[in-house]
């Protein structure tokens, strides 16, 4: 069994493009994993070995995490790739959640770009302590110092540097360690391309001296004792790893390291960084809720002889058939042991156990605590706590967002229709924020996502991995409708036609809820009972409240739930015979209906906080794109020879947005987006989308 | 309160009758003072008020983060809609985001010309009407008299308000009892308004004078003063 103290999960993280799978691939292959580099675009179509799947291969990207097992020197590292496209993000922050520490990738050139904020917000979120490593130092514009500062100024880090670079651009040569003041030069051993140390240039004494006091300040302002030694002048290696390594776990610091994954150049010490800065297992607090106790937090400590709990948090169907991969927080488990799944309240055994690495796998007898492994064959969802039977825990729920897009899709044939039900099926528990329904009214399979990538990514693999060919109709943004002005109600339910009847009068009022200040959750919906002298017995009240509810779910100008919206009762009318729950039902839904008219309905759409970077001869190009989609231009920052626009556009615009980027800008400007919150549809285009609205209503029911 | 009242009662209405009748379109006009009195907060607040009668305005900003920024038109506003309890401030502030546009501009010694041909392309393709352009911190007591020219040319080209708030670099300057620095004088011809800000311990309020205006040669106070604790012009 490994101890403890000699292992490590981490992650990677960082923006689209930053050369993770690339750094990622070095890792191994300087662990003895693979024998030889494949390039993520390389030229002989072997693909790099952790973008396992096909698709991936094909675009150069990485989607799902996979989780991969790696030996340095000793300490077991379990590594989880994780995507850098922002329609991924639920991938990054459910491996975040199994993460004990990360190392966020940062490009040399472009710095901290809207990803790495977004990343670095989830880090924040999950208390995961990070190392950064500044890639790419040998391409052309490369600036470590730059995105040093970035990462103080922009993410608010205390980010110190431990290396300064030797040379730079094509003149890379390694790094100097400002811990033990060598210099390391990444050329050494038969294949040149192993770790060697050497005395620093003498042409960079003065700067790495003068970058050392830097870091020697910066790291005893959190450690009293460095500060005592610096004083003393008694400061020794170990006592400054170990006080860099306290500050890092208590998210006090970020040790900033670099290099070029592409040039093989700074990963070795990449790794003895993870050793020596990122947590073990056991240095970190994991909390579950106690799920029998009104979900008090109790703290699992990593003890291996308590009884198990454990957390799946990734599924996948791979070509061994269903794989899912688990962390134990707590006591071990063993082939043949009984465990609990506290969502579904059902229990299992523990089948077939094993260890992933990148694309092949080693059967195991036991997992410990602190480890990474997976199971086969359990029927799960993604984020299900397991535990010893006599437990009622789950680990705290995972933050899901909403999707923003959805997409009608028709399979061609009856066989593509059952592989597609197959498909959606798995989707649906691999991916929280995926989902699929079939619309009651067209009758149409709908899916959701986050992005027009995320969807067509999810088509691509229904096609090839369930051979379910199916046709798409146009991208659909989720719209939402609110009322702009209170408005009152006062409707009677009445229906006589033999037998008993049904009676209920409801009186009161609809009014808009106040923008929420920024920040704060939106709130959908409030019920507010005002009735006095019992004019609606108390019984009826909830009838009202349901009514009200189920009128919400669908707005009456483009069918989409309404937001932001109170209901008051403050008057109506009953009959001891003919009044019922479901007639007060009835009668709050008409009401609502009735006063939603008058109220100044508007529709909602989804705004996305967009970034744009291209180089800044195409600065124009990019305001005139985002003002002709409706945008509004927040800020724009010029930095050398980039421009970098923010603004806030509605989804709805930014469909094709990639292509005609593409176009205005040769191929040098890129984009990120992600939702930032509902904003009002001007009235043309409100208009347009009611009278689609009515038309596709009519096409529906014929 | 309502929008239209909080206008009206606002303290940059004495602030534009002392200087009869606000800066005016094509000029250029200046808040001169030490580093650390409140120079951003003053011009936000002269941004912000813009904002609430519908004007556009552009902030430039010559900072590594645009977030500070942003973070200065929250308080602001914050401030400015609390004192009054403007009613629905929440989206009241969120349709005046979309008259304003924070251009920052993080590498060192970039060129006025630059500057202008950003701001012009912003103008003119992202189609966005400034009535007003702030700059924030920008080096004006070591540009050159081709560099005003420019910008003042500028001004009347697009016809708009330029203010800027201005702090001396070198640490060896001189200020006036109103809180000008020597450094700033030769530039006085060029520019249409100056105002200086310069703290107060007894009275415990940052004072504001007008230096220079077109319509008076003498320096007079303006009637309006900065509060040191919120930062806001008040009477």
């Amino acid at each position: 069994m490994a101890d403890l103290q000699h292992m490590r999960n981490i992650g990677i993280s960082a923006h689209i493009d930053s050369g993770k799978t690339t750094l990622t691939e070095r890792i191994l292959y300087y662990c003895n994993k693979i024998h030889e580099i494949h390039e993520v675009r390389g030229k002989d179509g072997v693909g790099a070995t952790m973008d396992s799947m096909e698709l991936e291969r094909e675009r150069g990207i990485t989607i799902a995490s996979a989780a991969t097992n790696v030996t340095w020197k000793d300490t077991e590292i379990n590594i989880i790739d994780t995507p850098g496209h922002v329609d991924f993000t639920i991938e990054v922050e459910r491996s975040l959640r199994v993460l004990d520490g990360a190392v966020l990738v940062l490009c040399s050139v472009a710095g901290v770009q809207s990803q790495s904020i977004t990343v670095d917000r989830q880090m924040k979120r999950y208390h995961v302590p990070r190392i950064a490593f500044v890639n790419k130092c040998d391409r052309t514009g490369a600036n470590p110092y730059r995105v040093q500062k970035q990462l103080v100024e922009k993410l608010g880090l205390n980010a110190v540097l431990l290396q300064i670079p030797i040379g730079l651009e094509d003149k890379l040569e390694g790094v100097v360690d400002l811990i033990t003041m060598k210099a390391l030069y990444f050329d050494g051993g038969e294949s040149m391309d192993q770790m060697r140390e050497a005395e620093i240039p003498a042409e960079l004494l003065a700067e790495a001296q003068a970058k050392r006091e830097i870091m020697l300040d910066s790291v005893s302002m959190c450690s009293d004792e460095l500060m005592e030694a610096m004083l003393e002048d008694t400061v020794t290696e170990d006592l400054l790893r170990t006080a860099i390594r306290k500050a890092t776990i208590a998210l006090e610091l970020v040790p900033v390291l670099m290099g070029s994954a592409y040039k093989n150049k700074g990963i070795q010490a990449l790794l003895n960084g993870v050793l020596s800065y990122l947590p073990n297992p056991g240095e970190v607090t994991n909390k579950a809720l106690d799920l029998d106790n009104n979900e008090k937090e109790v703290i699992l400590p990593s003890d291996e002889n308590l009884p198990p709990v454990v957390l799946a948090f990734k599924l996948e169907d791979g070509q061994y058939g269903q794989l899912t991969y688990i962390r134990v927080y707590q006591g071990k488990i063993k082939k043949g042991d009984e465990l609990y799944n506290t969502r579904s309240h059902k229990k299992f055994r523990v089948g077939r156990l094993i260890r992933m690495h990148a694309a092949d796998m080693e059967d195991l007898n036991e997992a410990g605590c602190g480890e990474i492994a997976a199971l086969f064959g359990i029927e799960c969802a993604s984020g299900d706590t397991f535990c010893d039977p006599k437990f009622n825990y789950s680990l705290s729920s995972m933050f899901v967002p909403t999707p923003v897009i959805s997409l009608a899709i028709k399979p061609v044939d009856k066989k593509a229709a059952d592989n597609m039900g197959k498909a959606l099926n798995r989707f649906t528990k691999e991916d929280p924020t995926f989902r699929s329904f079939v619309d009651p009214e067209s009758n149409q399979t709908i899916i959701q996502g986050m992005g027009e990538l995320h969807l067509e990514v999810y088509v691509e693999r229904m096609k090839r991995e369930y051979k379910a060919e199916v046709e798409i109709g146009q991208p659909e943004v989720a719209y939402r409708e609110a009322i702009t002005q209170r408005a009152d109600f006062n409707y009677t339910h009445k229906k006589q036609t033999g037998g008993s009847g049904q009676y209920a009068r409801v009186a009161g009022y609809i009014e808009p809820l106040p923008d929420p200040v920024e920040g704060e959750e939106v709130k959908e919906y409030i019920f507010t009972d005002e009735i006095k002298g019992g004019s609606i017995p108390t019984e009826y009240i909830p009838s009202c409240d349901k009514g009200f509810q189920m009128a919400i779910k669908k707005g009456s100008q483009v069918g989409f739930p309404v937001l932001g919206i109170r209901c008051v009762v403050n008057d109506g009318a009953w009959h001891p015979v003919d009044s019922s729950d479901q007639a007060f039902q009835t009668a709050a839904l008409n009401a609502f209906r009735e006063a939603f008219e008058k109220a100044k309905p508007v529709i909602l759409e989804p705004i996305m906080k967009v970034e744009v970077v291209a180089p800044t001869e195409f600065q124009g190009s990019l305001f005139a794109s985002i003002n002709q989609r409706r945008g509004i231009i927040i800020s724009s920052t010029e930095d050398h020879a980039m421009c970098t626009v923010y603004a806030d556009v509605p989804l709805s615009e930014m469909f094709g947005y990639s292509t005609s980027l593409r176009s205005l800008t040769q191929g040098k400007g890129e984009f990120t987006m992600e939702i930032s919150k509902y904003g009002r549809v001007p009235m043309g285009v409100s208009e347009q989308l009611k009278k689609d609205y009515i038309e596709k209503r009519k096409k529906d029911q014929k | 309160m309502e929008i239209q009242e909080l206008n009206d009662l606002s303290p940059l209405r004495v602030f534009d009758d002392s200087l009869g009748g606000g800066l005016g379109r094509g000029n250029l006009g200046v808040l001169v003072s030490r580093h650390g009195v409140g120079k951003t907060a003053c011009l936000v607040h002269l941004a912000t008020d813009k904002l609430l009668r519908s004007e556009h305005v552009i902030h430039v900003s010559f900072s590594g983060n645009v977030e500070h920024v942003i973070n200065w038109y929250k308080e602001v506003f914050r401030e400015v809609s609390n004192g009054r309890s403007l009613d629905d401030a929440a989206s009241v502030y969120n349709n005046i985001l979309s008259n304003r546009v924070v251009m920052n501009f993080s590498q060192e010694n970039v060129t006025i010309d630059k500057v202008l041909s950003s701001l012009e392309t912003l103008i003119k393709h992202g189609s966005f009407k400034a009535d007003a352009i702030l700059f924030d911190g920008y080096k004006l007591t070591v540009a050159t008299e081709d560099d005003v020219k420019k910008i003042k040319q500028f001004a009347l080209d697009m016809n708009l308000e330029v203010w800027f708030s201005v702090s001396p670099v070198r640490a060896d300057v001189v200020y006036d009892k109103y809180g000008v620095p020597n450094t700033m004088m030769k530039y006085v011809n060029l520019i249409d308004v100056l105002i200086g800000l310069i703290y107060n311990e007894e009275r415990d309020k940052v004072i504001m004078t007008i230096v220079k205006s077109p319509n008076s040669a003498f320096e007079k106070p303006m009637g309006v003063n900065l509060d040191p604790k919120t930062m806001l012009i008040s009477k």
